[in-house]
């Protein structure tokens, strides 16, 4: 049965030819090249053009409308909250009180005035402000490698209107001077950089000063 | 009644020209543009992800060393899945790899990531942050994403004009790029999860993304970019393929608004709890069924082409008319065939039988249909086991 007529050849004893796929037809060359390469390939460059030129171009020219009214204040997650100068513009984060649906507040938010920049970013954190201020000096140093915007000076003693007790240290980069705050405050980390240009002057600005006194944490809502 | 074996052959050879099943792939096209395409892209993508993981590798070290060997193993699980389906008119694995390289590293730093944060920046600009948190990336992310890893198909179609043939073609590489773009993504999550906590604690902060991702990669990139690309192929048509308009463009938008509903889950449960689990459970679900169903779409034209390239040797009784019932056909036609077997030891060398004949197709394929030695010596292996005679190799 099976295998019996196994010996039947099949029509051809050897391959047909085929030309191998570096071939191009005499008559679909275009500079070198195979002529119906050019319209997917182009196509695809097109894209990338589209999602990496153009988008964050328009982006860059389309300033920011969120504009800091007196009394907003801003909310990021656990509960922490800071009150941000008027007239500044949320560049990221959102105001108490107005959670995104989820209900969970983004970890960090940042206020812009011209070149000066404000970021407030929390995280869970077991230790004290000192040691939370060591930690993002070693993390900083080790992802910037010298480079960049890192923690210069000896750390001193910064305290928020609340009373919450916070270390705090300057910090420079290339063109950019500043301050970094660090609290913790029932077991969240808090972290608040201000930044702008050296020559703005190497003390920070009393915006800055009022906003960082503003940092608070909120006590647990009941569920 | 007499059979014609000059038809068969004949139809045998216009299945393998037309499937382009067993055909060499060459990367290196230097007359080719999208191969500088490709390279350009991947090999920006690479410099720049590599460049990442290297400078957040001081920091993130341990949780990148745990992202990469956890997301490595799953790789190569989902890997090994998405070969074994691809049994019938197999595509080589070079082409996989190259695949799912544009995947990891083109469609990921040098296109997606760029526009999905411009797209997120406008919306907040625009709409608000809270509304840019809610429906941002649910209302980003399904276009970029699935465009840039979509158009690596068309550039694979230009590398690949011999190989790339059927939806099903697409469907298998569509699976590798979109492996290569979630694994990419996961390893990107998990250094960002690293430094939630200040960089301390890392393997703590990172670990449940990791978890979570992989749970959740189940139904995610790999699907998507399966579906999206067994449309792109009925879309554009193929010479294994003809153009199917309507049905591509459905079988591009579903994934993207697969991928809409996974993005907006959260938003759309607001804080119920159990919501948000049913949604994603049940998104996950739909998500299977409808892969399934465009698995099953696709494959059909893969089965005739075995079907027809194996038709000659059930002519020549080299296997039986239930062998190529069984590969031809689905899972359960093969394991209909083998239990139809008596005893274990029959059953098993059923099991052989068919394996020893699969290799005997994919032979005739590299062959084009050709009567080579290797192609008489996997028909004598087929005949050997069937006899029951040990290898003498």
């Amino acid at each position: 049965m099976a295998g019996s007529m196994a010996d039947a050849a099949s029509a051809a004893a050897a391959p047909r030819f085929e030309p191998d796929e570096g071939w191009v037809p005499a008559d679909e060359r275009r500079f070198g090249l195979d002529r119906r390469t050019l319209r997917p390939t182009l196509l695809v460059f097109a894209l990338v053009f589209v999602m990496s030129v153009v988008l964050p171009v328009i982006d860059a020219l389309v300033p920011y409308h969120d504009i800091v009214r007196p009394g907003d204040v801003i909310e990021v997650e656990g509960g922490v909250t800071f009150v941000p100068e008027a007239g500044w513009g949320i560049t990221s984060g959102v105001r108490a009180g107005h959670p995104p649906l989820s209900g969970d507040y983004p970890s960090s938010a940042t206020v812009e005035d011209g070149a000066l920049k404000f970021r407030v970013r929390t995280g869970d954190f077991r230790g004290d402000a000192d040691q939370l201020l060591d930690q993002i000096e070693a993390t900083s140093d080790a992802l910037n490698q010298g480079r960049g915007v890192h923690i210069t000076g000896a750390p001193s003693t910064i305290v928020t209107a609340a009373g919450a007790k916070g270390a705090t240290a300057r910090v420079t980069g290339p063109h950019t001077a500043g301050l970094i705050a660090a609290f913790v405050l029932d077991g969240r980390g808090v972290e608040a950089v201000a930044t702008g240009p050296t020559d703005a002057g190497p003390e920070p600005s009393a915006a800055v000063l009022r906003m960082i006194g503003s940092i608070e944490k909120a006590p647990k809502a009941p569920r | 009644m007499t059979t014609d074996f000059t038809a068969l052959d004949r139809a045998r050879d216009i299945a393998l020209d037309l499937s382009g099943w067993g055909r060499r792939f060459v990367f290196y096209q230097p007359r080719n543009f999208a191969f500088w395409g490709y390279v350009a892209l991947v090999g920006i993508g690479i410099l720049t992800f590599l460049s990442t993981l290297a400078r957040e590798y001081n920091a993130y070290g341990e949780a990148i060393g745990l992202a990469v060997t956890s997301f490595a193993v799953y790789a190569a699980l989902f890997w090994w899945f998405t070969d074994r389906i691809d049994h019938y008119a197999k595509l080589p694995h070079k082409l996989m790899a190259v695949a799912f390289l544009w995947g990891g590293f083109a469609a990921t730093g040098v296109m997606a990531a760029n526009a999905n944060d411009a797209i997120l920046s406008l919306y907040s600009k625009h709409f608000g942050q809270v509304w840019s948190l809610n429906w941002g990336a649910g209302l980003a992310a399904p276009f970029t994403e699935e465009f840039a890893k979509g158009s690596g198909l068309l550039l694979l179609i230009a590398l690949a004009q011999r190989h790339i043939r059927t939806a099903f073609d697409g469907f298998i590489l569509g699976a590798f790029i979109g492996l290569g773009f979630q694994i990419v993504e996961d390893i990107t999550y998990a250094m960002t999860s690293a430094g939630t906590e200040f960089g301390a604690n890392q393997i703590g902060a990172s670990v449940g993304t990791i978890v979570l991702r992989m749970l959740t990669g189940v139904a995610a990139h790999i699907l998507y970019s399966a579906i999206f690309c067994a449309g792109l192929v009925y879309l554009i048509g193929r010479p294994g393929e003809p153009r199917r308009i309507g049905r591509g463009l459905v079988l591009i938008a579903i994934p993207m608004l697969l991928h809409g509903i996974w993005d907006s889950v959260a938003a759309v449960a607001g804080q119920n709890g159990v919501l948000l689990v049913s949604l994603l459970v049940g998104t996950i679900v739909i998500a299977l069924f409808i892969v399934t169903r465009v698995y099953k779409l696709t494959v059909s034209r893969e089965r005739d082409v075995v079907r027809t390239v194996m038709a000659p040797e059930q002519a020549r009784q080299v296997i039986t008319p239930g062998e190529l019932e069984a590969m031809a056909g689905n899972r359960k036609a093969r394991r209909a065939y083998r239990k139809a077997a008596r005893g274990r030891r029959e059953r098993r060398r059923a099991r052989y039988i068919l394996n020893a004949a699969y290799s005997l197709a994919d032979e005739l394929a590299a062959a084009r249909g050709a009567d080579t030695d290797r192609v008489r010596f996997a028909r004598s292996e087929v005949a050997r086991i069937r006899a029951g005679i040990p290898s003498p190799w």
